[in-house]
């Protein structure tokens, strides 16, 4: 059939691996007869091409114009206003030469075999997150990381949303869009674009790009759909203005509704109207000479998915992810066989009902997915699987590979519910032999009341066992907590932490979170048992509300106690500690260390001795200054402007990381509440081989200096003068200090390589 | 801002001059040797693998 199809995922998602919604809705559409179907995911693609040093260095130039260093210098006093401006301008300033000459090493590093190397790895991660300030900086207050997009308008007022995509200064997707995307689709001519929106951060990339494809191509059919869409779709599309950006909505899953759509279009003329009223879960736009209607179709049946195809990949730039081996998701089930748990509205996502693949069809499904694509790790897509799966997919899966050791076998991760009858030692050593090398349990708090409330139907003794039983057999645990559920309080909150730390030989990871109330959740349509008042807001797309409680933590207090929480973490648990973090952080990469063959327990150890060596000396030797340094004069101190923003009501004055809102009054409560910073003469370095920011006195750059010129450190201390002990103490204790953060390296071990600089003006005398 | 900027591969002992004198330019004894590095390269609320 001529009628062809074009999907984008678009920004912003995570760089490490491909979703899965394209790949379903492509082979979906493919046995319903349309085989001309493009997908594109182009978060990947914008994160590829703006990691790149030629846009990185019109970035810096950008960054230059904006936000001039100059215009901090003389100042009495920096306001709280200004502080993330200062501190954008103070590292691209520093940093930008150093991340420009190494990003393409950088992303070689995270996809090939350095990536295994951790004095490779995190330097290369340091150098993708600080590229990501740069165009971040480059956009200012826009902010792009590898966890979200974020702007300086409101994700929850669509007259902000709609103005963020019209922004050609601040949204930098724009020009990407432009240069990257509508010249092939113009050139394709598409009849149908479907845009995938699961997260909120994709909002305003994908009406930017809603609309741009409509300007160009007034022919298409531009819907969209996706997990975020579910929740907010409804408003969205009463909202004026966004017809210009999209002509329908799916809502659910879209499989189902897309292939009628294409249906529908297909059989009729492009310039002619079509009525879509016959396809469910969709909303769409009524055009009638110059008047719009919105039109809210009934819901679609669920697809059964025991037998729908197995997701697509074809023509997903698998080798462009930052991993150096592709994971691939695949859903096992849809929706939540337990469906009970009071907090959560994932269910409502995916739309009704909970479906599953039989066992077999899954593990002939990931064997052909292997075969196809030449990948050995899957992330299977579940909330949870039911107890018979928990027994029955391992059996299908060692018996799909018969013959192949326990090594060589694929290897998968997911998301889990504590099931004690089912997470036994045998089956969590059969779960093992399988390829399950790290689950996911969803913990959320250690004390039974709360549980209670929940509806979480597990006990923290439960927890431990399953938690025990995984680890002894091989597999890495996770825990899901929360922290500031309705009336939780200070010392409920410190009990879930303890609790995660008597069992720190059992849990690797936790993912914390704050809780939210959105107006999908059982608690906003019934709030009377959780003894809360819920506070409405004037957003027109607004999803989640503030709460005042009866008893407990307030959600100020809850805020605070999450970086309580998050500090006691990072203190005892070795992948949350230092730099070792990332791992964490980035989706799949500690997982394809354990599909390796590395232990939890090896892993683990080698994060300890690498915090450990760093906060003691190094060997001794020949300790020079290390050359590949960058560095520019302050007038403000730069760690004082990244401490500020980081308390608490600062952040809640940015977009929350969750929701993406912007909290009623919030920037002018940290205006107000959190001083000015007084004027203070600083250095701020960076060093080019580790990819960190150090902030330095002047004197302290002097020294540094003074070191350079003598040759060494042993040089520059026999030169120096008669000196008191003290000051000598001192001295060789900063010293040390340097050399931790590799600003002094010892030449002898590892010998420092310079990167190539640009030749720049001599710093005043000392 | 590149005036501002001070890439220290330059800072050849030969523009500096000797070494002896510049140390000796050091008043060593009342130095401020404050070292500060920045945390918040993590933000905690994005060690969150909930959603992405």
């Amino acid at each position: 059939m001529n009628f062809p199809i074009s999907l984008a995922f678009v920004p912003q998602g995570h760089f490490t691996q491909p979703y899965l919604a394209l790949p379903c809705l492509k082979a979906w559409l493919r046995d319903k007869g349309f085989e001309d179907v493009e997908q594109r995911d182009l978060s990947i693609e914008a994160y590829d091409y703006f990691l790149s040093p030629e846009y990185l260095r019109r970035a810096q130039r950008r960054v230059q114009e904006r936000l001039p260093l100059e215009a901090y210098r003389g100042r009495n006093s920096l306001p709280f206003a200004e502080l993330r401006a200062f501190r954008s301008a103070a590292e691209s300033a520093v940093s930008a030469d150093a991340v420009i000459a190494d990003i393409h090493d950088a992303k070689a590093v995270l996809r090939g075999e350095d990536f295994y190397d951790v004095e490779r790895y995190v330097p290369a991660v340091r150098t993708l997150y600080h590229g990501l300030r740069l165009v971040s900086a480059a956009h200012f207050p826009s902010e792009l990381t590898p966890h979200n997009f974020t702007m300086g308008y409101a994700n929850d007022r669509s007259e902000e949303v709609l103005a963020a995509t019209l922004d050609e200064d601040q949204n930098p997707f724009i020009e990407f869009y432009r240069e990257r995307v509508l010249p092939g689709l113009i050139e394709r001519k598409p009849r149908l674009f479907g845009l995938s929106v699961v997260y909120g951060s994709q909002l305003i990339p994908a009406l930017t790009l809603g609309r741009l494809v409509k300007e160009a191509l007034p022919d298409c059919h531009v819907t969209a759909g996706g997990g975020f869409l579910a929740y907010i779709g409804e408003k969205l599309m009463s909202a004026p203005g966004v017809e210009a950006c999209l002509d329908s909505m799916i809502f659910h899953e879209g499989e189902a509704p897309m292939g009628q759509l294409a249906e529908a279009l297909s059989a009729s003329d492009a310039s002619q109207p079509v009525d879509l009223s016959e396809i469910g879960s969709l909303t769409w736009f009524r055009r009638a000479n110059d008047a719009t209607e919105t039109v809210a179709n009934a819901p679609a049946h669920p697809v059964a998915l025991g037998e729908a195809p197995p997701p697509d990949f074809d023509g997903l730039p698998l080798d462009l992810y930052f991993s150096p081996q592709v994971v691939l998701p695949y859903d096992i089930n849809r929706g939540c066989y337990y469906g009970e748990c009071t907090f959560c509205t994932l269910p409502t996502v995916i739309g009704p009902g909970y479906r599953t693949r039989a066992a077999e069809t899954i593990a002939g499904h990931i064997t052909d997915l292997r075969d196809r694509h030449g990948v050995q790790h899957f992330s299977f897509i579940t909330d949870c699987m039911p107890p018979g799966m928990i027994r029955d997919l391992p059996e299908a899966l060692i018996e799909a590979q018969p013959g192949v050791p326990v090594e060589d076998r694929m290897k998968w991760w997911c998301d889990a519910r504590i099931e004690a009858k089912a997470y036994t030692r045998e089956g969590a050593a059969r779960l093992f032999e399988a390829g399950c090398r790290k689950l996911l349990f969803g913990f959320e708090s250690a004390t039974p009341r709360l549980l209670k409330l929940m509806r979480k139907a597990q006990s923290p003794r439960s927890v431990a066992d399953v938690a025990r039983n995984c680890s002894d057999a091989g597999i890495s645990v996770t825990l899901y907590a929360m922290v500031g559920f309705p009336s939780e309080t200070v010392e409920e909150a410190r009990a879930t932490v303890n609790f995660i730390r008597e069992h720190k030989d059992i849990v690797r990871e936790v993912s914390l979170q704050t809780f939210h109330i959105d107006e999908v959740a059982e608690i906003y349509r019934n709030p009377e048992p959780f003894g809360i008042e819920i506070l409405s807001g004037d957003g027109d797309l607004q999803l989640y509300h503030d709460y005042l409680s009866e008893q407990g933590m307030t959600q100020q207090q809850a805020a605070e106690m999450f970086d309580e929480m998050m500090n006691a973490l990072r203190s005892d648990l070795p992948i949350f500690s230092g730099d070792n973090i990332y791992y964490f952080m980035q989706k799949s990469h500690y997982f394809l260390h354990l599909a390796r063959g590395t232990t939890p327990d090896e892993f683990v150890a080698q994060c300890k001795a690498r915090t450990d060596s760093h906060n003691t000396p190094g060997p001794h030797g020949h300790l020079q200054a290390n050359p590949a340094r960058s560095s520019v004069t302050l007038p403000f101190s730069h760690v004082a402007a990244a401490n500020t923003l980081a308390d608490p009501l600062a952040r809640a004055a940015r977009p929350d990381f969750l929701t993406g809102r912007f909290v009623a009054d919030a920037q002018t409560v940290a205006e107000e509440q959190l001083p000015p910073l007084p004027p203070k003469n600083r250095v701020l370095l960076y060093d080019k081989i580790g990819h960190e920011f150090v902030e330095l006195s002047p004197d302290g750059q002097r020294l540094l200096q003074a070191i350079d010129r003598a040759g060494g450190v042993a040089e520059f201390l026999e030169a120096l003068p008669p000196t008191a002990p003290e000051a000598i103490e001192r001295i060789t204790g900063f010293i040390s200090q340097l050399q931790r953060q590799g600003l002094i390296a010892n030449t002898a071990a590892a010998p420092v390589t310079s990167t190539p600089s640009t030749p720049e003006p001599q710093p005043a005398p000392l | 801002m590149d005036e501002k900027r001070e890439t220290e591969e330059q800072e050849t002992p030969q523009a500096d001059g000797p070494s002896e004198a510049n140390e000796k330019a050091l008043d060593v004894e009342s130095l401020d040797l404050t070292i500060e590095t920045v945390e918040d390269r993590i933000n905690p609320s994005e060690t969150n693998v909930f959603d992405k």
